[in-house]
């Protein structure tokens, strides 16, 4: 186990990404160390979102590979991907409108009790009635992932009802249902206001702590700076710069990706 | 069952109703992953015709014909499934309405089964009501118990946004291909039955009209929960009986109160009107489709409704 905690979570040998002749991605080399919360920023259109389909199979690179957990991640599907241990939540928040918040978290929980069709018919037809033992079990853990985030009191609600913010953490919810190992999100500040951003940072560090590594794609820089142990900066599809926040801040090439040429001091 | 309790009228009334109820419930199984087929005629005549051979030409008992009617109906759904993983919203409706022609196009040509000729001289099968008496409960056990499970609850997540489901790590292409096969083997069953019922089909029974009647009986009861289709199939189907017996009601009124201007022309009209034949019960059928849209475009009845009756059943679920 001590040569696992050497090994990065998720490391990434030449990842490359075109649409049509527009490189999304060029030739992306990078690691993400166990336990960190690893932040990826860069300008609009840097490859940002392109980067997180490439790790949850929502799109296939055209070349290069990605090493999870010293593994090849070699499946095709996302849902497989998922199963491996990898989470995501998505920057136009995509929950399920009609479910309440508990059955939405309970999705999450799903792929690890019911792996097959068959064992989703074998609970339905063998106990005519009344409720299967991993459906109790699941609502437990959903509880449990709701009181966790500060959403048990809204366990009911539809949750196209919820505040913006609630459905930003309970996205996270339903993303950890799955008990990843490794979750990416996709800008979880997007639309918040600075209090429900501040609570945010307290969230990601809590889900850090119960052993998950985050990969964070953000552009409040309050909340990167704060919270990251390592950035690495995309610009046009390719890495400009790797490092801890503070070398980050310095980086000239940094700088002059966002700010321009002029103005860099 | 039921021989001295219901004259013949009212027994083919019920027996029609009750192979709709299970002709909607085909619909709905796909159609709780989002998947919207117009094609689920086209696998009751796949399950007819499939049980016709083997009662007519292998001389099994009807309950084989009908067991092996719905299995073949159900593989020919995974077949046509498979495609239909790759597309979705129109595309999917045209690729169904044209699985539903092809069908159609086969019974008409394969001489075997009677080709223009039509399948003649079904064995009457006795017993459809008694099968309808129990396949429609067991129906409605397993789709109440598929609504309260992960596997119900996983389907409606594919309903709703399939990337967010596929990316929550459900098999998406699994659960849509089983839905689709299970929905296809309930239409084979009610296929089976209806063609040892009629004891006639030819290429034209199982026509498009009627993929988009059983599509209709879903829309208007309600896709979102499993006492739609029911209530769909037997509103619409005994809709025309209801109408024939406000008619009948409507000739009670004695004449010399209609005799004059207004009264005579409304009396006409609605008397005209409530003489239900095909064309007609369309016209209706229409009508009460724009209405629904318009008015309640989930249906009649919703989950959301039955939820607000079963509050405390729910408290103690999660209490």
């Amino acid at each position: 186990m001590a040569e696992l905690a050497n090994e990065p979570c998720l490391a990434i040998e030449g990842l490359t990404k075109r649409f049509g002749g527009f490189y999304a991605l060029n030739d992306l080399t990078m690691a993400v160390a166990q336990g960190a919360i690893h932040a990826v920023i860069g300008p609009n259109g840097a490859g940002k979102t392109t980067f997180f389909n490439l790790i949850t199979g929502v799109l296939t690179a055209d070349t290069g590979r990605i090493v999870f957990e010293g593994r090849l991640l070699d499946e095709a599907r996302p849902s497989r991907r998922t199963v491996r241990g990898i989470a995501r939540t998505f920057q136009n928040i995509r929950l399920f409108p009609q479910l309440t918040v508990l059955e939405t978290v309970m999705i999450g929980e799903h792929c690890r009790y019911y792996p097959s069709i068959l064992k989703g018919l074998r609970d339905l037809l063998y106990r005519p009635f009344g409720e299967a033992e991993d459906e109790r079990v699941m609502r437990g853990n959903a509880l449990e992932l709701l009181e966790f985030l500060g959403l048990a009191d809204q366990r009911d609600q539809k949750a196209s009802d919820l505040p913006y913010g609630d459905q930003r953490k309970l996205e996270m919810a339903r993303a950890l249902a799955t008990r990843p190992r490794l979750l990416l999100l996709d800008e979880p500040a997007a639309g918040l206001n600075p209090h429900e951003t501040e609570h945010l940072d307290e969230v990601i560090t809590r889900i850090r702590d119960r052993g998950v590594t985050i990969i964070l794609v953000e552009h409040d820089m309050g909340l990167v700076m704060g919270i990251s142990d390592r950035i690495t900066v995309l610009n046009f599809g390719t890495r400009i710069a790797d490092g801890n926040p503070r070398e980050i801040q310095d980086d000239p090439a940094v700088i002059e990706a966002y700010l321009g040429e002029d103005e860099a001091p | 069952m039921f021989d001295g309790l219901l004259d013949g009228y009212t027994r083919s009334i019920l027996i029609f109703a009750g192979i709709n109820v299970v002709a909607a419930y085909s619909f709905y199984v796909p159609f709780k992953t989002g998947q919207v087929s117009l094609g689920q005629a086209g696998f009751m005549a796949v399950g007819a015709y499939t049980a016709a051979i083997m009662t007519q030409k292998f001389g099994l008992p009807f309950w084989a014909g009908f067991l092996v009617g719905g299995f073949i109906a159900g593989i020919v759904g995974v077949v046509v499934g498979f495609p239909a993983l790759r597309i979705k919203g129109i595309y999917l409706l045209l690729l169904t309405l044209g699985f539903s022609e092809i069908v159609q196009v086969i019974a008409l040509s394969w001489d075997y089964v009677g080709g223009a000729q039509g399948f003649r001289q079904i064995a009457f099968n006795r017993y459809t009501l008694d099968y309808l008496v129990v396949l429609i409960p067991l129906l409605i056990w397993f789709f109440a118990r598929l609504e309260r499970s992960s596997l119900g609850r996983a389907m409606d997540s594919i309903h709703q946004d399939e990337t967010a489901a596929e990316v929550m790590g459900i098999d998406v292409v699994r659960t849509k291909l089983f839905a689709f096969g299970l929905g296809a083997m309930i239409a084979g069953f009610a296929g089976a039955l209806y063609a040892h019922h009629a004891t006639f089909m030819d290429s034209s029974t199982f026509n498009i009209m009627m993929g988009v009647e059983i599509l209709m009986f879903v829309v208007v009861g309600g896709g979102s929960t499993y006492w739609g289709p029911l209530l769909g199939a037997l509103f619409l189907t005994l809709l025309p009986e209801f109408l024939r017996t406000l008619r009948e009601w409507l000739e009670l009124v004695p004449v010399s109160w209609m005799n004059f201007f207004p009264a005579n022309r409304v009396y006409d009209f609605l008397h005209e009107f409530l003489d239900f034949e095909n064309a007609k019960r369309l016209i209706v059928y229409g009508i009460i489709l724009i209405v629904m849209m318009i008015l309640r475009p989930d249906g009649m009845l919703t989950r959301d409704q039955l939820r607000r009756f079963s509050l405390p059943r729910l408290g103690r679920r999660h209490g």
